[in-house]
C-alpha cells in the first residue's frame, strides 16, 4: 500500500474507535438512565392511580 | 406546568445535542496537530522535485478533538448539578427540612452520572490526544478527587442508619465536596497545565455552534433529569402515604 495512505489510515483508525466509543457510551448511558427513570415514573403513576381509587372507594 | 417545562427541556436538550453531534461531524472541520512527513519512496503524482525539496507533508488529523463537543458540556453540567448538592445541603442545615436533604441527594446522584460520563469521555480523549490513558496533571487530578468525593457522599450516607444524622453529615459533606468543583474548573487557568483551555475566539464558527448547542443541550438534559428524579421521589412519598392511609 502507498505509505502515505497507510500512514493516514493508521492515524484515522487509531483515533476513530476512541471517538466512536466516547459518543456511543455517552448516548447509550444517558438514554438508558433517562429511560429507567421514565419507566419507574410510569409505574409509580399507575400505582398511585390504583391506590387513589381504592382510597376513594373506601372513603 | 412544571412537569411540562421539564419535558420540553428534556426534548429540547435532546434536539440540541443531536444538532451539536451533526454539526460536529458533518460541518465542523477536523483540526490538525502538527504535520506528518513521509520523506521518500512515495508513489504520487506530485513532481519528484517538489517532494524532494521538503518531503511529503500533510496535516496530522486530530479526530480525537471531536470528543470535545460532548466531553466539555457533560463536565460543565456535572459542575452545575453539583451546585444543587451544596445549595440544598446548606438549606437543610439551616432548616432541617427533609425535602432539602432529598433534593441534595438526587442532585448528587445526577452529578455522579455526569461525572462518570465526563471521566469516560475524558479518558478516551486523553488516549486519542496524548496517547496515554491517564496523566496526573492538575485538571485531571482535581476532577478525579471530585469523582471520589461524589462517591464518598453515598458511602457516607449508606454508613449511617439514623436519618437525622445521615442527612446532617451528608449536607455538610456535600458542601465541603463542592469546594473542589470551582477549583477543578479554574485550575487550568491558575497553574501550568497541559489540559486544553477554550480561549475567546479560539473556535471557528461551526465548531463554536456545535459546542454551544452541545453545552446548552446538556445543561437542559442535566436540569430536566434532576427535576424528573425529584418528581419520582415525591411520587414515592405520596405512594407511601396512600399505602399508610389504606392500611390505617
Amino acid at each position: 500500500m502507498d505509505p502515505t495512505l497507510q500512514e493516514i489510515y493508521s492515524l484515522v483508525l487509531k483515533q476513530w474507535p476512541l471517538v466512536a466509543g466516547a459518543y456511543s457510551i455517552l448516548w447509550v448511558a444517558l438514554i438508558v438512565y433517562i429511560g429507567m427513570i421514565m419507566a419507574r415514573l410510569g409505574r409509580l403513576e399507575k400505582e398511585i392511580q390504583v391506590l387513589s381509587e381504592a382510597v376513594e372507594r373506601r372513603g | 406546568m412544571k412537569n411540562r417545562v421539564t419535558g420540553v427541556l428534556l426534548v429540547l436538550g435532546g434536539v440540541l445535542t443531536t444538532v451539536s453531534f451533526i454539526v460536529a461531524f458533518f460541518v465542523a472541520g477536523v483540526p490538525d496537530f502538527g504535520t506528518v512527513t513521509v520523506a521518500n519512496e512515495v508513489q504520487t503524482e506530485r513532481s519528484l522535485i517538489e517532494i524532494a525539496a521538503e518531503g511529503f507533508k500533510y496535516g496530522r488529523p486530530d479526530w480525537g478533538q471531536k470528543i470535545f463537543y460532548f466531553h466539555v458540556p457533560v463536565a460543565l453540567s456535572s459542575f452545575l448539578v453539583f451546585i444543587f448538592t451544596a445549595y440544598y445541603g446548606a438549606r437543610f442545615l439551616l432548616s432541617k427540612n427533609r425535602e432539602f436533604d432529598t433534593k441534595a441527594r438526587i442532585a448528587t446522584e445526577v452529578t455522579l452520572v455526569f461525572v462518570v460520563l465526563t471521566m469516560i469521555t475524558g479518558v478516551l480523549w486523553t488516549k486519542a490526544a496524548w496517547d496515554v490513558w491517564w496523566e496526573w496533571e492538575p485538571r485531571l487530578t482535581t476532577y478525579f478527587i471530585m469523582t471520589l468525593l461524589v462517591i464518598a457522599y453515598f458511602v457516607l450516607r449508606n454508613s449511617i442508619d439514623d436519618e437525622e444524622r445521615r442527612a446532617t453529615y451528608a449536607a455538610a459533606f456535600g458542601i465541603l465536596a463542592f469546594v473542589d468543583a470551582p477549583i477543578s474548573f479554574a485550575i487550568t487557568r491558575l497553574i501550568p497545565s497541559t489540559h486544553p483551555v477554550i480561549e475567546r475566539g479560539g473556535l471557528e464558527t461551526p465548531m463554536l455552534l456545535s459546542f454551544l448547542c452541545g453545552l446548552f443541550g446538556m445543561l437542559m438534559i442535566g436540569y430536566a433529569v434532576y427535576q424528573v428524579r425529584v418528581r419520582e421521589e415525591m411520587l414515592k412519598e405520596r405512594l407511601e402515604s396512600l399505602k399508610a392511609s389504606l392500611e390505617g
